[in-house]
């Protein structure tokens, strides 16, 4: 056995997160509000397909509290192909029209091209969501190259825009570990800051609903790593399956795991539901004692 | 001998970390806080502090208030676990009005000496008086800080719900202090203070007995119920009986 003091399985504090300008304690939650610049992602297809009501899909989640705002150009099911040059026309002019709009607001783009990351890099964005485990090594060279931030997700044996078949773990959380330290190993060895380097458990990649059930229950073994840890649940299938409800009836069930996954620490949400989500958040971090309530006054005049 | 004076409240909301991210009333702190600067101005060789608490007692001046006894979340931030050891003879806290009286000294920059006295909250008006003139001669010049609220029953909302004689009753205290008229909070009837939730009663008339029949001139700093509770900061100045300029 190894001695326990200086074991890697000691919890490690959370840090610092550096996106853009910005530095964010842990204390602070980040709310990552989700703009599909698709015809068929799952969640209302469609709506943000046009380009203008994409841009007001923005105005609405940073008025309603977002901090990241997420760009992605293709769904994660599987579907019609979208290559990398139709990904880029999809995300990078208007990752672009974001920037000029808030020059302040952390962007990030959903892809695990890196070429898609190095377009979008060069628009303005700040954050390379990898939601498909590192299956592109370069996109960890792009990020470095930015200076920008790097999501090391979980997905198992998966490959992009693949659903899971029978997948089986010995021990699922023991497998997420792995795979995400793994990557932010090589992150890190890319050269991106490890102040810039986000985990994340990848609810439904690669995973049954009894896998993302167990990564929620078990998020603190995440946290305790001490790498900033990002949930994606929104709205998602494991929520479904477990109300049996079909997407658009999945807002409680969201914010329940939601709330679960803030009780344990993890510091971005990626959502739809973002003044929702907000709320929840932020009363999780206050009961949490790591944020003070808005305002206090009963009982103590 | 009382070379001033100044009354403040002392709702826990006086303490800034507790109100959350919204300062709720800075209005009222600044008051307090002008009130306390222009007592440190007199040049006082110690500030008593007088408040209301279960007992008559004098308290270590060292003290501090826990604030983590309304916000337990504010304990768990402020301990060390070096700090909590407890060994300290002063580790216990404050009452509420000592405590928030130690801030408001140690914000205005009172680096002097202080004491620390409680009154009970069942003192007589002459109990009150007699603390009140061994304070004020407990040095050749005291500057007195007296800390007292008045009725929590001023509104639907208010603690105590509403009890329509709050109105006259604080009126009363405020002319009382407006005019220096400290016969007349000596004259305030204790149980209908206490009916009123009004727990400020005795350290008013620990006042009125430090100044003993010296009327003094006074300023309203504050006078509110924002949250249906009587705040009241005043800033007494003694006139007469030999203390002149120079």
């Amino acid at each position: 056995m190894s001695d326990p003091a200086v074991s890697a399985d000691a919890p490690r504090a959370q840090g610092v997160l550096r996106l853009r300008a910005s530095s964010f304690p842990p204390a602070q939650p980040l709310i990552m509000g989700i703009v599909n610049r698709t015809p068929d992602s799952f969640f209302r297809p469609g709506v943000t397909w046009d380009e203008s009501a994409a841009m007001e899909r923005v105005h609405e989640v940073i008025a309603d509290g977002a901090d990241i705002v997420d760009v992605g150009g293709i769904p994660a099911a599987p579907g019609a192909q979208v290559d990398a040059a139709e990904e880029i026309r999809r995300t990078a002019g208007f990752i672009a029209a974001i920037r000029a709009a808030y020059p302040d607001i952390v962007i990030s783009v959903d892809t695990w091209r890196h070429e898609t990351g190095r377009a979008a890099c060069e628009a303005g964005a700040d954050l390379l969501n990898d939601s498909w485990g590192g299956y592109d090594e370069r996109l960890a060279d792009v990020a470095a190259e930015f200076g920008a931030g790097l999501v090391c997700a979980h997905v198992g044996q998966q490959l992009p825009r693949t659903r899971p078949f029978r997948v089986a773990y010995a021990d699922v959380m023991a497998d997420v570990l792995d795979q995400v330290q793994r990557l932010a190993a090589r992150a890190l060895a890319a050269g991106v800051r490890s102040d810039r380097i986000v985990i994340d458990a990848a609810h439904d990649f690669g995973k049954n609903t009894w896998h993302s059930l167990e990564v929620t229950r078990r998020l603190n073994e995440m946290t305790e790593t001490g790498w900033p840890v990002l949930v994606s649940l929104s709205n998602k299938d494991f929520v479904g399956e477990t109300l049996n409800l079909p997407p658009e009836q999945r807002l409680p069930g969201t914010l329940a795991a939601t709330a679960v996954c803030a009780w344990h620490g993890a510091r971005i949400f990626r959502v739809h539901q973002v003044a929702e989500s907000r709320q929840v958040v932020d009363m999780v971090f206050a009961i949490r004692g790591d944020r003070p309530p808005a305002r206090a006054v009963r009982g103590l005049a | 001998m009382i070379t001033a004076a100044a009354v403040c409240p002392a709702p826990p909301l006086l303490a800034r970390e507790l109100t959350g991210t919204d300062p709720v009333l800075p209005e009222l702190r600044q008051a307090c806080l002008d009130a306390t600067a222009a007592l440190l101005a007199a040049d006082p060789d110690l500030v008593a502090v007088v408040g209301v608490a279960a007992e008559t007692r004098q308290w270590d001046a060292r003290a501090v208030l826990d604030l983590g006894q309304y916000a337990p979340a504010l304990r768990a931030a402020a301990t060390c676990p070096e700090q909590a050891d407890g060994n300290r003879d002063h580790a216990a806290s404050l009452p509420l009005p000592l405590g928030l009286a130690a801030r408001l000294l140690d914000e205005a920059g009172h680096g002097g000496s202080r004491a620390l006295h409680s009154i009970s909250d069942r003192a007589t008006a002459w109990e009150c008086a007699a603390l009140g003139a061994e304070l004020a001669t407990a040095a050749a010049r005291v500057a007195l800080l007296v800390m007292a609220d008045g009725s929590a029953r001023r509104g639907p909302k208010a603690p105590g719900h509403l009890d329509e004689r709050s109105v006259p009753f604080d009126a009363e205290v405020e002319r009382a202090l407006r005019t220096g008229d400290m016969a007349a909070l000596l004259a305030l009837d204790a149980g209908l203070a206490s009916e009123l939730m009004a727990t400020g009663r005795p350290a008013w008339q620990v006042l009125a007995g430090a100044l003993a029949g010296r009327q003094p001139a006074s300023g309203i700093l504050y006078s509110g119920d924002p949250f249906g509770v009587a705040y009241l900061v005043a800033s007494l100045t003694p006139v007469a009986e030999g203390i002149g300029p120079g």
